[in-house]
């Protein structure tokens, strides 16, 4: 006598009655396609005999029905049943799904819920965070039940595919790279007041805050700055020009004894018949100051050593001024993008800049400062985790001694090995090159920090250009379950592949529809200041849907490393064969992508998915489905897209050229990584051999991580194993005022307690 | 970005874990202790790739 496992656990007789009846429903369902009483007994007989003998679930015993109505050809009935199924999975879930989940949002403490550590720059304890979850986890439910076509839904659900963000489906794109530089050209307007062209590097970095911040307020994603560089240094050129002739004033009032007010006056008038001192044209602009008071007939009063000395001392005085104004101005920068709020005050905007490529002195300083200001850190030392940052590395310009910016190239690695920012983007990559133009910001690739990318553009190829652009919206393939149930027949594995990539296509084609059925005004800063490609043509009523076709739809996969142990055995990382398998799946995908695009004339393009919340939900219900796989459902985790498994003893060097090629082919977005120790990564000389490694490879994207540890108590800033290296405490100790007076003689920067002793 | 520490009683840091800041899926995150438990089962897994010039695939 067969048993059978219910949902809630109890198991009780097999009733083969219910198997007949089903069928019998799912047929009655549909009209053309007539079956009789003898079609309904033979296929649950089949039903019936392919039912395991040993603890067989309801799911399953619904799975072989499924199966054998597909396999007798009842194709509409098979159809009929799989909404029936899906119908019912709504209602149990409609009872108690929903309000479980408020209930643990609400209850729960998030160190003890998973469901609220999701996303791990979301603090779940926070009022507004458990607001905006309770939104996110509302708005899921009704997508889930009431928007996707139910295979869809189906498919999301039992975790073939992965629908990110799928809080916002009904809402608005991914993420967006800003170019600043259009923005602040003519001023701009946040909804609450119009912010006019800033004049000081300082402005210009706090408006730079605020455009990413609002930006960040109208899309689900990150946001970015692909020419950091290029966009602060005008306004280093106008802290410059200000800074040089107030030191002029100076020196002149000084020199002449004349009130500063008066000496700047003259400065002024100065400034309009000679303008636009600059740092590098420093001596050039000296001698034609002196040409202008040798022609000029009127010197406003002002001595011929006077002006000449006062412009040495100016050019000299501008320089420091301006450098200690740009450092400030980055502090501020990363300190603000650390602390300001976004979307309710749950999380801090998810911010990234590039930059490297800017040669111009300004340029240079912008970068110089922003480096130095991320390695000092916050104002207790601490490492600063936004803004994600870029360093575009590309020959001729940062690469190689002798480039104009080897300088910053060196002080990036040196930051980035204390404080993991930058990471660094290689526009030599052979997939990055050919879009590049010398001195166009627009032509360097720009990654979003976390990894996502855009450049081709298949809907108007006059536009492969990163700025305004980005990915509308991306969902997830679950590939080791392909492989799995593959069972080691590759033509078995790419027939459903190819389903569910098509099926995917499918979804994110509902989902551009529903973005395309929004309008200017839904988008008051992306679209209203122009931020997103030719919005600028749009009216606060015009639709959104020919401007949103610059941007990207994405397919994503996790878990290659698994795949190819169900299909061969053994990953990428321990076979030749495995390697080559890897490249083909992945070419087949973009090939994939690439045919899709020409079909729909959109951007489709294929993500190296990194998954963050997706790591662990797939190989939970894989799990459960399909047990224990050695190799592949044996962590918790499935890995990062086309990565090495974390776990993988592998040199840097062999880890970065298996990987390379994955970046050729994930035009979507990709990053590798190599994980070094704290010695190793003290060591300049490794650090930059590695990333040299990765650019020579053809890697697009990458960084290296090492442990970057804290005290909180006495603020050392390393590698901590048990016991603090600094004040000898270890986790939850304490540590005498004494004792941290002693040292703090030592190291002046440490923190400094407050005294409670009231 | 953490919280103030406190001298109480002549004793400071009572309770206090040590911040670890790690990179997943691209940005830092400030402490262990936000990260998903599938998260956190990677970054413990993960090991450090030696420098070594020969690395080539095991067969």
């Amino acid at each position: 006598m067969k048993e059978i496992r219910k949902r809630n656990g109890e198991v009780v007789p097999f009733d083969e009655s219910k198997i007949y009846n089903a069928i019998y429903a799912a047929n009655k369902a549909v009209k053309d396609e007539p079956m009789v009483s003898i079609d309904f007994e033979y296929l649950t007989k089949k039903v019936c005999a392919a039912i395991p003998e040993n603890d067989c679930t309801v799911e399953r015993v619904q799975d072989i029905v499924e199966s054998m109505l597909i396999r007798y050809d009842y194709e509409k009935t098979a159809k009929a049943y799989i909404l029936y199924r899906a119908e019912h999975a709504k209602i149990r879930e409609a009872e108690s799904d929903l309000m479980n989940i408020y209930n643990e949002l609400t209850y729960s403490e998030s160190k003890d819920a998973d469901l609220k550590r999701e996303n791990a720059n979301i603090d779940g304890d926070t009022a507004m965070g458990t607001m905006l979850k309770y939104g996110s986890e509302g708005a899921k439910y009704f997508v889930d039940n009431y928007v996707l076509p139910k295979d869809i839904a189906k498919a999301h659900i039992n975790g073939d595919i992965h629908i990110h963000d799928k809080d916002f489906y009904m809402l608005t794109e991914t993420c967006c790279q800003i170019d600043l530089i259009k923005l602040f050209e003519n001023g701009f307007c946040t909804g609450h007041g119009y912010l006019r062209t800033p004049q000081s590097i300082m402005s210009y970095a706090s408006l730079a805050c605020i455009a990413i911040q609002a930006n960040q307020n109208e899309m689900h994603g990150g946001q970015s700055v692909p020419n950091f560089d290029y966009a602060m240094a005008p306004g280093v050129a106008k802290t410059f020009v200000k800074e040089y002739f107030d030191a002029l004033a100076q020196s002149i009032a000084l020199k002449q004894g004349m009130a500063y007010d008066e000496a700047l006056d003259i400065a002024k008038k100065i400034s309009k018949e000679v303008p636009k001192p600059t740092i590098s044209n420093a001596p050039a602009y000296g001698q034609e100051l002196e040409r202008w008071y040798d022609e000029a007939l009127d010197h406003y009063g002002v001595e011929r050593d006077a002006l000449v000395s006062g412009h040495k001392n100016a050019a000299k005085t501008a320089y420091i001024k301006t450098d200690k104004a740009t450092y400030q101005a980055m502090e501020a920068l990363v300190h603000n993008l650390n602390t300001m709020n976004s979307r309710a005050g749950a999380q801090v905007p998810f911010s990234s800049v590039n930059y490297g490529t800017d040669t111009s002195a300004e340029g240079r300083m912008v970068v110089r400062n922003l480096l130095l200001a991320t390695d000092a850190g916050m104002g207790n030392g601490e490492t600063p985790i936004f803004p994600v940052q870029i360093f575009k590395v590309k020959e001729g310009l940062n690469y190689n001694s002798g480039d104009p910016n080897y300088d910053l190239f060196k002080l990036a690695i040196r930051t980035s090995a204390k404080r993991l920012f930058p990471n660094f983007s290689f526009i030599d990559a052979p997939f990055n090159l050919p879009f590049y133009k010398p001195g166009d910001y627009n032509t360097e690739v720009a990654y979003m920090g976390c990894r996502t990318r855009v450049m081709a553009n298949h809907h108007d190829p006059s536009k492969a250009v990163t700025c305004g652009r980005g990915n509308l919206s991306f969902t997830s393939i679950n590939l080791p379950r392909l492989g799995i149930e593959a069972h080691r027949d590759l033509e078995v594995f790419y027939k459903k592949l190819d389903e569910m990539m098509e099926l995917v296509s499918r979804q994110l084609l509902h989902r551009f529809k529903i973005q395309c059925s929004k309008k200017g005004k839904n988008y008051p800063f992306l679209m209203g200041q122009g931020v997103w490609i030719d919005s600028d043509k749009l009216g606060p009523e015009d639709s959104v849907a020919e401007v949103l076709k610059h941007g990207t739809l994405s397919i994503g996969f996790i878990g290659l490393a698994e795949t190819l142990k169900t299909l061969t055995g053994k990953h990428h990382g321990e076979s030749e064969q495995a390697r080559k398998l890897g490249l083909e799946i992945v070419t087949h995908m973009r090939e994939f992508c690439d045919k899709k695009s020409e079909e729909t004339g959109l951007n489709f393009t294929l993500l190296a998915t990194p998954a963050e919340g997706l790591s662990g939900r797939f190989v939970r219900i894989d799990k459960k489905k399909y047990g224990i796989i050695p190799g592949v459902t044996d962590r918790e985790y499935y890995t990062n897209s086309f990565h090495i498994p974390v776990y993988y003893p592998i040199s840097a060097f062999t880890k970065i050229e298996i990987e390379a090629p994955y970046h050729a082919l994930t035009n979507a977005g990709h990053i590798s990584y190599v994980e070094l120790d704290g010695d190793t990564c003290k060591n300049p000389q490794a650090f930059e051999e590695i990333i040299r490694c990765m650019k020579e490879n053809g890697i697009g994207y990458g960084s290296v991580n090492h442990p970057v540890d804290r005290d909180p108590v006495c603020g050392y800033t390393g590698v901590i194993d048990d016991v603090c290296p600094r004040c000898g405490r270890r986790a939850g100790e304490p540590v005498s005022i004494e004792r941290l007076n002693e040292l703090r003689k030592k190291y002046p920067n440490m923190p400094v307690p407050c005294d409670c002793n009231h | 970005m953490n919280t103030q520490v406190k001298n109480i009683n002549g004793q400071v840091g009572e309770g206090m874990d040590f911040e670890r800041i790690r990179r997943i899926t691209g940005y830092l995150v400030g402490t262990l202790d936000r990260f998903n438990d599938a998260k956190r089962a990677e970054v413990e897994d993960r090991v450090k790739h030696g420098l070594s010039k020969n690395g080539t695939l095991t067969h």
